[in-house]
């Protein structure tokens, strides 16, 4: 169990880039920076996404 | 490890077709594997690391397998989801579930149903059930993507 909430959303975009780089490419240069590019925006996107609905309290 | 590259579409013509059913069918059986049998096997490598890694992290964060519940359409697509992992769904459901339940009984007053229902509510209580349950589909779905690909594979239409 990882108790961090960062650290999940890392696991999970590593995770998945490695799966799609080795989906959708042959070489380890091109398949190295589909996990740098995939991984990468899945974690910056989602850190925005996070910042934008910081101001939108949870509904009680 | 280099595999095979693609190259001019006069080599891609010329790519072996083969029977896609047992392909297909090892894949179901163990992630990696259908590729493993189609030559891959770099690929196949990554593909079983991976999605084994996403199911175990899952099962460990308090993920859940899903089971059908008439009043939950959705439900029956998770639960094919989940099915796709192969052998990997009877562990998954076993942990999960305390044996393999595909269905939820509709009765309220069902002992089977409050058994599973028990079991459900101690791994929501889990701070990670969420990432857990959202881990174990996204195994699932990873697999109906090697499946898939390895019919591809056979089929000569991808090296």
């Amino acid at each position: 169990m990882i108790p961090s909430h960062v650290l999940n959303m890392v696991v999970f975009a590593a995770l998945v880039a490695i799966f799609f780089a080795f989906l959708t490419q042959n070489k380890p240069r091109d398949r190295a920076r589909v996990i740098a590019v995939l991984g990468g925006a899945m974690i910056v996107l989602s850190l925005i996404v996070a910042y934008v609905m910081y101001p939108f309290p949870l509904a009680r | 490890m280099d595999e095979p590259v693609p190259d001019s579409p006069q080599q891609q013509t010329e790519r072996p077709r083969r029977n896609p059913i047992l392909p297909c069918l090892l894949a179901w059986c163990v992630p990696g594997l259908g590729h493993l049998s189609l030559g891959r096997s770099a690929r196949a490598v990554a593909f079983f690391l991976v999605v084994t890694a996403t199911f175990g992290l899952g099962l460990a964060s308090g993920g859940t397998a899903s089971v059908v519940d008439p009043q939950q359409p959705l439900s029956y697509l998770a639960t094919f989801d989940n099915l796709a992992l192969g052998p990997l769904d009877f562990v998954g459901r076993t942990v999960s579930l305390g044996g393999l339940v595909y269905r939820l009984p509709e009765e309220e007053s069902n002992p089977q149903r409050q058994a599973v229902m028990n079991r459900m509510r101690d791994r929501v209580r889990m701070p990670t059930y969420e990432y857990g349950s959202t881990f174990l589909l996204t195994a699932g779905l990873m697999n109906i993507l090697l499946i898939l690909d390895a019919f591809d594979i056979a089929r000569g239409r991808k090296d």
